[in-house]
């Protein structure tokens, strides 16, 4: 009896340490990888803000050429925008489309971050169940 | 030799259980992964580094470059490089340089052969990883097989004077096969004898103290030219350069030039070569070519007049040499030699030695080669009178 109580108890812990934690790190590092992006669009909406504000027509940045070597650039006309909507396109926008995209941009990522939340949570959840079991199955059940 | 022999036999198993070494070869493999993909890294970097070095050089070429430039991550702005000639390169920890093209691609260089030594330091490393890897698999394959370490007590040989001859033992050298040994085993023991005798000499004249310097060279350059002479007497086989050769190269103890010895081994021959010269003059023929001691040892005598015999035999040519010129010769080195260099001195003290006591050297003569000098220093003021 004790011998089968045993193995059950290993296989319950095997199934936690192999399948459970694993896809809790997966799914946790994809929800920050979504909190990273939602960052960006941010940071993009409240700087196109700015320049709305400031009437900024023209830039100079510098730009990082590779391994930290930089080069002056000048921006003449800062009307246009080209945004990365994913997969590899960038498309040209005025400043207010640029803001209306970014937006509803964001409103997506809000809904990938609440998913993945939600499938952490589960994941979770089921640790906590296994683990209980085996609780209950080591000790005596009237310990709770 | 053929006593037996206490060992261990000792499977290899036991020492390098297989798993284990399987799993240290495993380790080490994984070790050799990280290394690996570092080496990749910096490999990547040094890729980058040529190609930014190569834009670098290109940029310069235009006044302006249309680009898009980036407007943080996910954003663009069409515009154009201006002041192309102009970088700023972090030196790091904050600090920026502003230089030209040419200037950075100096700066870029360097970087690229800091990470060129890197790379190389770590595939240095890997080579030991893998070295180790590979000794690790095959210690378990043999292990796996049942290798078998066998360990055995050395056994000291036998004869003592093989070991004198041979210095630092070598039990492992092939025992040269008949005539050979025997040859091998006469030369040994008359080695040793020289070696024991020497060691006598040496401290009988230690004990006598440093009554005459010149003595005292005479005296060590004596018993180097008998202990020469006596090798090259008692073997008739051979050449008496092949002996001169071999003493120097087995004698551990005087530290003697070669040459100076060959040199002084020449002179000696052609001192006894003069003396007997004299001697024939003096008295007769063979009968002097006995009694020809040219030194105070007595025993030593014997054995170099044996020598002298013996050469003389093989080398009349060298008896053709006057006296004289032989003498000047060795007078002239003799300013330039030192204790180690004895013939000078002893040239001069055999020349007058012969004429002054040949009753003595036919004496002893028919001494054994085991006996001692009475007091060799005493002997030497002896025949300077």
């Amino acid at each position: 009896m004790d011998g089968l109580i045993q193995q059950k108890v290993q296989r319950f812990e095997e199934f936690v340490d192999r399948r459970l934690k694993p896809d809790l790190v997966h799914a946790i590092a994809e929800r920050d990888k979504v909190f990273e992006q939602q960052e960006v669009f941010s940071n993009l909406r409240r700087n196109i803000e700015n320049l709305e504000k400031n009437s900024v027509t023209s830039l100079q940045t510098m730009v990082n050429l590779g391994s930290e070597v930089y080069m002056q650039a000048e921006v003449p006309d800062t009307q246009r925008i080209f945004v990365d909507i994913g997969l590899g396109f960038h498309v040209e926008f005025t400043w207010s489309e640029a803001l209306k995209y970014i937006s509803i941009k964001e409103e997506s990522l809000a809904n990938q971050i609440q998913e993945y939340t939600r499938l952490i949570a589960s994941i979770k959840a089921q640790i906590k169940i296994v683990c209980e079991g085996i609780r209950e199955l080591l000790q005596l059940p009237a310990e709770r | 030799m053929q006593e037996p022999v206490k060992g261990t036999v000792t499977p290899l198993a036991s020492l390098f259980p297989p798993e284990e070494a399987q799993k240290a070869s495993k380790r080490v493999q994984d070790a050799l992964a990280d290394r690996q993909s570092e080496l990749d890294l910096l490999q990547g970097f040094i890729a980058d580094n040529t190609a930014l070095v190569n834009l670098v050089q290109r940029l310069p070429d235009e006044l302006h470059h249309d680009i898009m430039v980036p407007f943080g991550k996910a954003a663009f702005f069409p515009g154009r490089l201006v002041h192309t000639n102009e970088f700023l390169v972090l030196l790091g920890e904050g600090y920026y340089a502003e230089r030209t093209s040419k200037q950075t691609v100096e700066i870029l260089n360097r970087r690229g052969n800091a990470l060129e030594s890197q790379v190389d330091s770590l595939k240095a490393m890997m080579k030991d990883l893998k070295a180790e890897v590979s000794f690790f698999d095959a210690t378990a394959a043999e292990a796996v097989e049942g290798l078998v370490e066998i360990r055995e007590d050395y056994v000291e040989e036998s004869s003592s004077e093989r070991v004198i001859e041979r210095g630092p033992p070598k039990p492992d050298s092939p025992r040269f096969s008949g005539e050979d040994s025997m040859k091998v085993a006469a030369e040994d023991e008359e080695y040793a004898r020289m070696m024991l005798r020497f060691d006598e000499l040496e401290k009988e004249e230690l004990a006598a103290g440093s009554g005459d310097e010149h003595d005292e060279d005479e005296h060590n350059e004596a018993d180097v030219d008998h202990s020469l002479s006596q090798l090259s007497g008692d073997h008739v086989l051979g050449s008496l350069e092949e002996r001169q050769v071999r003493k120097p190269l087995h004698h551990s103890k005087d530290e003697y030039a070669t040459t100076e010895e060959l040199l002084s081994k020449k002179h000696f021959e052609e001192d006894f070569a003069n003396q007997l010269k004299s001697k024939i003059q003096l008295e007769g023929l063979k009968e002097q070519s006995v009694p020809k001691d040219s030194d105070d040892v007595s025993h030593g005598k014997s054995f170099a007049n044996r020598a002298t015999q013996s050469s003389s035999h093989g080398k009349d040519n060298i008896q053709a040499l006057p006296t004289s010129k032989a003498e000047t010769s060795v007078q002239s080195s003799k300013p330039a030699t030192d204790s180690l260099k004895a013939f000078t001195g002893s040239i001069v003290e055999h020349t007058r030695n012969i004429q002054m006591n040949p009753r003595e050297q036919a004496a002893s003569s028919s001494q054994s080669s085991g006996s001692q000098p009475t007091k060799p220093v005493s002997r030497f003021k002896m025949q300077r009178r």
